[in-house]
């Protein structure tokens, strides 16, 4: 592999780690404060790209409007989540867990009839190329970089900075203390699902236009997000942060020197030796 | 209660008429049903929908005109399609649905892992199947009642003869295609074959067909430079995004795919002036021949969209309807004498199933096939040609 070649597969791997990090950070931020997994994750990324396939491609509304409306409606979606399934079970993990599940086969189920059985493309909302250190990258691709960094830095001070994020991490620490401090425990897991699909849908509709869209696109990148967050801890965004840049790079590097299936094998092999000494992640705390 | 006796009987007598006249009940016996286990929906739908569009409309023009005659009888015909997302677990249990519960005794399958993993079942319950899909050992011996109905890379590879002359400075091949079935015999026998011409093959990669990223792959391919990319066997919206990808990398040469495309849809995906120049087997937007044209029109008058693919996928209703005219009878085993001997017309000519020197039997579907140049977004007819074998 020639020096030129790495240059240009660990540019390619910061982009592909960006897009990993946007789909953890929902992810990863809903498992740290209810301790479940959103399978459904998935399939709002696959809706977020969608509103941006109607909405900008579609209707011709500006692609930040657009943006701005998948975030929002899909936040409001994550809400009425929270209100009609999570609430409903108690907070039980299996329930909702098992609820999670049958939602997103019922999206992806009702994608096809929906939005159609062939493959939907958006057009290129940043077109043209540009040279980083050598290596040419599409604008678009490179545009994913600062939008996620703007993101997780909003998630950052959202969560650390103000009282609704404040009282998350006290119900991430002890649920019942937090309650008794006067937390509103419902309304502030509401606002996680809210900002939880609110990134999904973020996700999804930064890659409408770089890949193509179909009612089961979100499946890989869940599997990825997956991944992710169990290498950076559960519940970490720090930990999604550095597990997306890690498989990002992984995917890349290693992929173009050896190809994709010993890059799948590596990243695996990579987590199971984390896993080994460091069982949390690597960020992630015990319970 | 005197009275109870007579309405009783009357009314079995009534409900007795009424079953007797019910469509595909009394009618039963007069009805040829044809399983279609085809993609509906996700990446590999292109070539499911026009081949269940194209199946309907060959069938449907034959039910128009009183149906088909067999022995004196008339028979109507009729698709029942499933959709099986080219999964593997899908497709074996809609084959399964069509032969154990459907009944039927002629089926369709495209797909190639799909056929591979549903080959017991079909000869097992000896039903005639005429498949749209690429793998080894499908058209064999083994399988007598597969009946290949469509030119598969050992049929197809003929136009690296045309490419070798006619554009005698391409000589580095790559090859991109899914890690399936599918896949690997479609790469073994291109290879083989293009090596064989005196290229030098300098990539050959394989890909899940989920992926969407095929960045790092590109890099590792484009690092070998080629003149051409061969992305046999991929799905239109993979190839879009390999296209799209491989532009931005800076990959300048051409892209040829000798199984079947939509390159609409890869259009669509990668932008019309990144497919420009891009060889395709079996999809032909224009100048389409009179014959084809009629059959635009009837596809666009019943499906209410054109759709290209639909002209070659029109191949497994067309050969079947000839077969039963020539064996007069709907025993599989008849018709599928009577697929080794007759010539029917498909679209684009002449066709019949021969082969035998190359699979050592003769049930692979020979015509001369269409290959395309895409020009301008839209793709060209640039030569028809007969397979190396017949």
């Amino acid at each position: 592999m020639t020096s030129a070649l790495l240059v240009q597969s660990a540019v390619i791997g910061l982009s592909i780690g960006s897009i990993y990090i946007l789909m953890a950070l929902g992810l990863t931020l809903m498992f740290g404060m209810m301790h479940i997994i959103n399978f459904a994750h998935g399939a709002i990324y696959m809706l977020g790209a969608f509103v941006i396939y109607y909405v900008y491609f579609q209707w011709g509304v500006p692609y930040v409007a657009a943006f701005v409306l998948a975030m929002l409606l899909l936040g409001a979606g994550g809400y009425l989540v929270e209100r009609s399934i999570y609430r409903p079970v108690k907070g039980g993990i299996e329930p909702t867990l098992v609820a999670l599940l049958a939602l997103t086969t019922l999206l992806q189920a009702a994608g096809y009839p929906v939005f159609g059985t062939l493959d939907k493309h958006v057009p290129p909302v940043f077109s043209g190329t540009r040279n980083v250190l050598g290596v040419t990258i599409s604008v678009e691709r490179l545009m994913i970089i600062p939008i996620a960094a703007v993101l997780v830095v909003s998630l950052y001070v959202f969560i650390n900075k103000t009282r609704m994020g404040a009282a998350m991490r006290a119900i991430e620490q002890d649920k019942e203390a937090a309650a008794l401090q006067g937390v509103n425990v419902n309304v502030i897991n509401g606002l996680a699902f809210a900002v939880g699909f609110a990134l999904a849908a973020a996700a999804g509709a930064l890659m409408a236009p770089i890949f193509k869209l179909d009612p089961m696109m979100g499946e890989q990148p869940l599997l990825k997000a997956f991944i992710i967050i169990i290498l950076g801890g559960l519940g970490s965004i720090p930990g999604a942060i550095l597990g997306g840049l890690i498989l990002g790079l992984i995917d890349s590097i290693v992929a173009t020197a050896l190809g994709a299936e010993p890059a799948f094998l590596l990243s695996f092999v990579f987590i199971i030796l984390l896993l080994l000494f460091r069982p949390t992640g690597l960020f992630g705390h015990a319970p | 209660m005197r009275h109870w006796f007579p309405l009783t009987w009357v009314t079995l007598f009534v409900a007795a008429l009424l079953v007797g006249v019910a469509p595909g009940n009394g009618g039963a016996a007069d009805v040829i049903k044809f399983g279609v286990a085809t993609p509906l929906s996700g990446p590999a739908a292109p070539w499911g929908i026009p081949h269940k569009g194209a199946t309907e409309l060959i069938f449907d023009e034959i039910n128009s005109q009183g149906g088909l005659e067999v022995g004196g009888k008339k028979y109507k015909l009729e698709v029942i399609a499933y959709d099986h997302k080219y999964v593997i677990a899908e497709g074996v249990a809609t084959v399964n649905r069509l032969i154990a519960k459907d009944g039927v005794k002629f089926i369709s399958i495209l797909g190639g892992t799909v056929v591979k993993a549903a080959e017991e079942a079909v000869n097992e319950a000896r039903v005639l199947n005429l498949p749209l899909a690429y793998a080894d050992g499908l058209v064999s011996p083994k399988n007598p009642y597969t009946f290949h109905s469509f030119p598969s890379p050992p049929e197809t590879v003929i136009f690296w003869n045309w490419i070798k002359q006619h554009h005698p400075q391409i000589k580095r091949v790559a090859s991109i295609t899914p890690n399936d079935d599918t896949g690997w015999w479609s790469l073994k026998v291109e290879t083989k074959y293009v090596e064989k011409l005196g290229y030098e093959v300098v990539a050959r990669e394989f890909f899940e067909r989920v992926v969407t990223d095929f960045n790092p792959m590109l890099l590792r391919v484009l690092a070998q430079k080629p003149d051409i990319i061969s992305v046999l066997a991929s799905p239109a919206g993979s190839v879009g995004l390999m296209i799209k990808q491989a532009r931005v990398l800076g990959f300048k040469g051409r892209f040829i795919h000798i199984g079947q495309m939509d390159t609409s849809v890869v259009a669509g995906i990668a932008g019309k002036e990144n497919v420009e120049g891009t060889w395709v087997h079996g999809y032909v937007q224009t100048p389409l021949p009179e014959k084809v044209k009629s059959w635009q029109a009837r596809y666009t008058k019943k499906h209410g969209e054109w759709n290209a693919t639909s002209i070659d996928f029109a191949n497994p209703a067309f050969a079947f309807v000839a077969a039963v005219k020539k064996a007069q009878s709907v025993d599989p085993k008849k018709i599928a004498e009577a697929l080794s001997t007759v010539e029917f017309d498909n679209l684009w000519g002449k066709a019949h199933f021969g082969g035998k020197d190359y699979y050592g039997i003769g049930n692979q579907i020979i015509y001369p096939m269409p290959f395309s140049e895409v020009k301008d977004g839209v793709a060209h007819l640039v030569v028809q040609l007969s397979p190396p074998h017949n």
